[in-house]
């Protein structure tokens, strides 16, 4: 073979044909001979070196990826898809942060004070010019909120919330376009019902959340400062609050759960047509090209894949975030222009995936060599080292058992967990954890298969393919493993975590019970609201009560208390009453329950009612009462929302309720479980009509701690993009490793092999792997979700967290499987055999 | 178009086959009895293999019939036919042909664990017909680790292992030397006439081709029995 310069040359490491590049001893015939005249290393034109000959050969590796055929396209395809797939999933991920920035940023600029903040009026604007009333009005209709607020200009400069043209007039309002159409339709009938005012505008997208918000904002001039209802001089109050560090290692793991099944299907999708590839570069050997050279054609082969990636990428994503609005968080979807990849987070992607793309290349190069005919013969199946498998998840360990034991020794999370490192620790010990998962699923697949023998041919051929390389089917798995272990585990934490927050569940299994509170009223005002209520149509019982706590004593002999006041008729559903007139008290005591009122508020005990920081700060006084001699201890009875109502139930006459600083009024009320949705809506209705500020909201149900809420609806979306994710990439490795055995397997066919034996041996090829990475997972989600758990001091409340997790993953490999079997049916056409 | 000679084993009449605009089969014609061995031969892109697989029934002609003994092969449906290659027929070619992750000893077992022949007696049917063909060494190795020659004679014995009523043969030698391929030949019609198994033997070789009992020459798709010019 004479050696040339023709770009695939010799002289590629720019040594300029000195031989000392490895190339001279390859077979290829050229050592020891003599040059003819005119062809010698002397008179060879010198061909490029250093950064030139690095771009010669990576741009002769980015040829072959075009210039390969159909079936170079076909697979430049297959990388640029499943690359461009986690590319798209990265960008997501990258645009979380701007996201909730944005989501942050609207709330904000709408808000008038800092969250949970009471404001007396003393520190607010004094009333002019440029001032407005604000109360914050909500209804839920149809479990969905339905927010907004009651505006009262004091003058003509009064701010206007963002979104918003002009203030609505009193019997006005402003609507989000959502809300407008829901009013508009059929099925915002009955909510129409409760929003009687004119509508004479629409709230801009600057002045919400998210496209599909109800929002609205009502024109009043009834509205007075106090009460909840404030005077502002301007939108825009940040909304920050503390976030429980759990969250943040639990939002942190979310993370890497989503994350590292990218990162491997990405270094899976690079390596398509690797064998392919091989093959190539030994015939790039042969003809001389330094093993320097042939890294830097693969390099640059890679590098094209890996861009047409971004590239698929990019219109993936462009594409997905067209449907944002569809993506509910927290009960309101999503600004397609609030998902933008932060400028930092994506130029990390852009330079990452093709790094990483090369990287796994050179690293998949080991150990393949040059044959005589440009074949490449693969090395013996070496035996995959355990202990460095090992070490990764001993260093995850190693990172979480300090906090572990800490948490053991002393008290549970105590506040030093939140300001120190340890948050980052516990994240980057289950990062190294998950990630030890995926690096011990190929060791733990060869042992696995090796022990494989027998069984009918489809087992035969799926063992045998496993057993001569289970590389690439490892590799493929070990995103569904990492995702499930990691979402295993989150689950044991999240619902570990959640029990702490949550009162019983489903103690009013019927979900028709409410509730409802508002302003106190007089004793009339009571007893007509109460009628409205019992009339409203699908309700079956209401009753209406004014109440403030009560407490009698100070330190640790402080007890706590409800003083309840209504007419007998009403307190008569309350307890069990022989005998009421109108200036009684009686003490109700629950039969069996825990607290003790009558012996902890016997007759003659004071009582002090205070109020709430608002009410303090302008000083009003607490009211102070006594309980009477004449009270009568009497038993509880089940109220119309489920609950028994213990404590003192006193006459109109006996207290003067008015009197009472933010006292409430309560409503209890059981409507028709055959009616039950409907019925919640016009019990709504006339709450709506009584107090547009009157919250109703629904009793039994579990209660969510918001943010729980929120990483739980994250690890459910983005679990489910994981699996989705894993199992195209899966398909697209199972087509990929078809379309490498194309010839085998229509050879197979045509010497009448049945289609079945083959389709069954790729479920076993797929499935061995996915059941083998299932287990692990299982095992390992388990252990780190102990792990975790054990760090936060919280103990397991689900084992049975894996279930739905492992089932889903079964459901991919079926659903991989049949996706992949049109491809099998048509590469095993005889006509596959054809090679002109 | 002629008729089938009759007593032929496998005879084809009229056959037409096209890839696209390209015509591989123009009216061919071919039979083969039982015990015979046949030499299909001429230049590449003549028509040879695409006359051996509708030959098979691997592909479908788009005109022009085959018939094995009383069938129509293009009567049968995928599975019949699938069937009918399981059992009646045996297949040599140039390369590819092994199932790379199965040891040899498993790939010639395979057709008969295919047709439902438990893997013990499977691998012992094997393994005689590996020893046959001189190859019983390299039984547990697989065909990635053996000489391009051995795994060919491999190839012979998964053909034979059913004992087959025709062996289909492509280019059986292309890969080997003539050392090897001559070999493989001699093996190969050796162990066809212990079984009286017609041989469609498809090569561009002379000498290969001296191993038949008749030619026939493919050019523009036609099939001409050459046997004649060879006596």
């Amino acid at each position: 073979m004479t050696a040339h310069n023709d770009g695939t040359g010799n002289d590629s490491t720019g040594n300029n044909g000195a031989g000392n590049d490895g190339t001279r001893s390859d077979g290829s015939g050229r050592e020891g001979r003599a040059p003819r005249p005119g062809h010698g290393p002397a008179d060879r034109p010198a061909g490029p070196s250093g950064p030139a000959a690095w771009l010669r050969d990576l741009l002769m590796g980015a040829r072959f990826t075009a210039t390969g055929g159909r079936e170079g396209l076909v697979r430049a395809a297959l990388t640029a898809l499943a690359v461009g797939l986690g590319v798209a999933v990265l960008a997501i991920a990258a645009s979380v942060p701007q996201l909730l920035d944005a989501r942050d940023q609207r709330t904000t600029s709408r808000s008038v004070f800092p969250a949970g903040a009471d404001i007396p009026p003393d520190d607010q604007p004094r009333k002019g010019a440029g001032t407005l009333l604000y109360q914050h009005a909500a209804t839920d209709f149809r479990d969905r909120l339905v927010d907004g607020a009651i505006l009262r200009p004091e003058g003509p400069g009064a701010p206007v919330p963002p979104g918003v043209a002009a203030l609505p007039g009193p019997g006005e309002m402003v609507v989000s376009p959502a809300l407008g159409r829901l009013l508009a339709s059929d099925e915002g009938k009955l909510l129409s019902e409760r929003f009687r005012h004119r509508t004479v505008g629409t709230i801009g997208d600057a002045g919400l959340i998210g496209p599909d918000e109800l929002f609205f904002y009502l024109g009043s001039d009834r509205i007075t400062q106090g009460g909840g209802v404030v005077r502002i001089d301007g939108f825009g109050s940040s909304q920050d609050g503390p976030v429980d560090p759990r969250i943040v290692v639990l939002a942190a793991m979310v993370c890497v759960v989503l994350l590292l099944p990218v990162a491997v299907l990405i270094g899976t999708a690079v390596r398509f047509g690797g064998e392919g590839r091989e093959r190539r570069l030994a015939a790039l050997r042969l003809v001389g090209a330094g093993i320097a050279s042939t890294r830097r054609i693969a390099a640059g082969e890679a590098l094209c894949g890996a861009l047409l990636g971004l590239l698929a990428g990019a219109g993936i994503f462009l594409f997905v975030r067209g449907f944002a609005p569809h993506v509910v968080i927290r009960d309101v979807g999503v600004f397609p222009a609030d998902v933008t990849p932060a400028p930092v987070l994506a130029a990390l992607i852009a330079v990452a995936v093709p790094a990483l793309a090369v990287a796994v290349t050179l690293f998949a190069l080991r150990g393949v060599a040059a044959e005589p005919l440009g074949a490449v013969r693969e090395a013996p199946v070496r035996r995959r080292r355990l202990w460095w498998r090992l070490l990764i998840p001993a260093a995850g360990l190693a990172l979480l058992a300090p906090g572990v034991l800490q948490t053991r020794g002393a008290l549970v999370f105590g506040p030093a967990f939140a300001g120190s490192g340890q948050t980052v620790l516990a994240a980057a010990g289950a990062a190294l954890l998950l990630t030890g998962i995926a690096t011990l699923l190929p060791w733990l697949v060869q042992v696995c298969v090796a022990r494989l023998r027998g069984g009918p041919p489809a087992w035969q051929l799926a063992t045998r393919r496993l057993q001569a390389n289970s590389g690439p089917a490892a590799r493929a798995v070990a995103g569904i493993t990492v995702a499930v272990a990691g979402a295993v585990a989150v689950q044991m934490m999240v619902s570990g975590m959640r029990g702490g927050y949550e009162g019983p569940p489903g103690t009013v299994a019927s979900h028709s019970q409410l509730q409802a509170q508002y302003r106190p009223g007089t004793p009339d005002e009571l007893r007509a609201h109460t009628e409205a209520f019992r009339a409203t149509p699908g309700v079956r019982d209401a009753v209406a009560f004014v109440e403030q706590y009560a407490e009698s004593g100070k330190g640790p002999g402080r007890k706590v208390t409800t003083v309840h006041v209504a007419g007998c008729a009403t307190l008569s559903r309350l307890a069990k009453l022989d005998s009421c007139r109108d200036g009684d008290v009686f003490v109700a005591q629950e039969k069996g329950g825990d607290v003790n009122t009558a012996k902890w508020f016997p007759p003659g005990t004071e009582l002090v009612m205070d109020g709430f920081e608002e009410a303090k700060a302008q000083g009003v006084p607490a009211y102070r009462w006594t309980v009477p001699r004449t009270a009568r201890v009497v038993e509880t009875r089940t109220a119309p929302a489920g609950e028994d109502t213990y404590g003192i139930l006193a006459t109109p006459s006996a207290i003067d309720a008015r009197a009472i600083p933010d006292a409430r009024t309560t409503v209890l009320a059981r409507v028709d479980p055959a009616d039950r949705d409907d019925a919640i809506e016009r019990f709504r209705n006339t709450a709506a009509a009584i107090d547009p500020g009157m919250r109703v909201w629904r009793r039994g149900g579990v209660v969510k701690e918001d943010h729980f809420a929120a990483v739980e609806e994250g690890l459910t979306t983005g679990g489910v993009g994981v699996l989705v994710l894993v199992g195209l990439s899966l398909l697209v490795a199972t087509v990929e490793q078809l379309r490498g055995r194309r010839r085998a397997l229509s050879v197979l066919v045509a010497c009448g092999t049945n289609r079945s034996t083959l389709a069954w041996s790729v479920l076993w090829q797929t499935a061995i792997p996915v059941v083998l990475g299932l287990a692990l997972a299982t095992a390992g989600g388990l252990g780190l979700g102990r792990l975790m758990l054990a760090l936060v001091g919280e103990p397991v409340r689900d084992w049975s967290a894996f279930v739905p997790l492992v089932g889903a993953g079964a459901a991919v490999i079926v659903a991989v499987t049949l996706l992949a079997l049109p491809t099998l049916w048509r590469l095993t056409r005889p006509e596959s055999m054809r090679t002109e | 178009m002629t008729p089938a000679p009759s007593g032929s084993l496998l005879a084809a009449t009229g056959l037409r086959k096209a890839y696209g605009p390209t015509t591989a089969l123009d009216g061919a014609d071919f039979s083969v009895h039982p015990g015979e061995i046949v030499a299909v031969m001429g230049p590449s892109g003549s028509g040879k293999s695409t006359l051996l697989h509708c030959l098979a029934g691997i592909i479908r002609p788009d005109a022009g019939s085959v018939r094995y003994g009383a069938r129509k092969l293009s009567e049968l449906s995928d599975a019949e036919r699938s069937a009918l290659r399981r059992g009646e027929f045996g297949f040599v070619f140039q390369f590819g042909q092994l199932v790379p992750e199965l040891t040899c000893v498993e790939n010639v077992a395979l057709p008969l664990r295919l047709g439902g022949v438990r893997r013990k007696e499977a691998e012992q049917q094997a393994m005689r017909w590996l020893e046959r063909l001189e190859v019983a060494g390299v039984r547990g190795k697989r065909p990635g680790e053996v000489s391009g020659g051995q795994g060919q004679r491999v190839a012979v014995a998964r053909a034979l292992v059913t004992t087959p009523r025709v062996i289909f043969a492509d280019e059986p030698t292309g890969a080997l030397d003539s050392l090897n391929g001559e070999r493989v030949m001699e093996l190969l019609t050796e162990a066809a006439r212990d079984t009286r198994a017609a041989v469609v033997l498809v090569t561009h070789e002379a000498r290969v081709a001296a191993y038949s009992d008749r030619e026939v020459v493919v050019r523009d798709g036609r099939a001409r029995d050459m046997a004649g010019a060879r006596l």
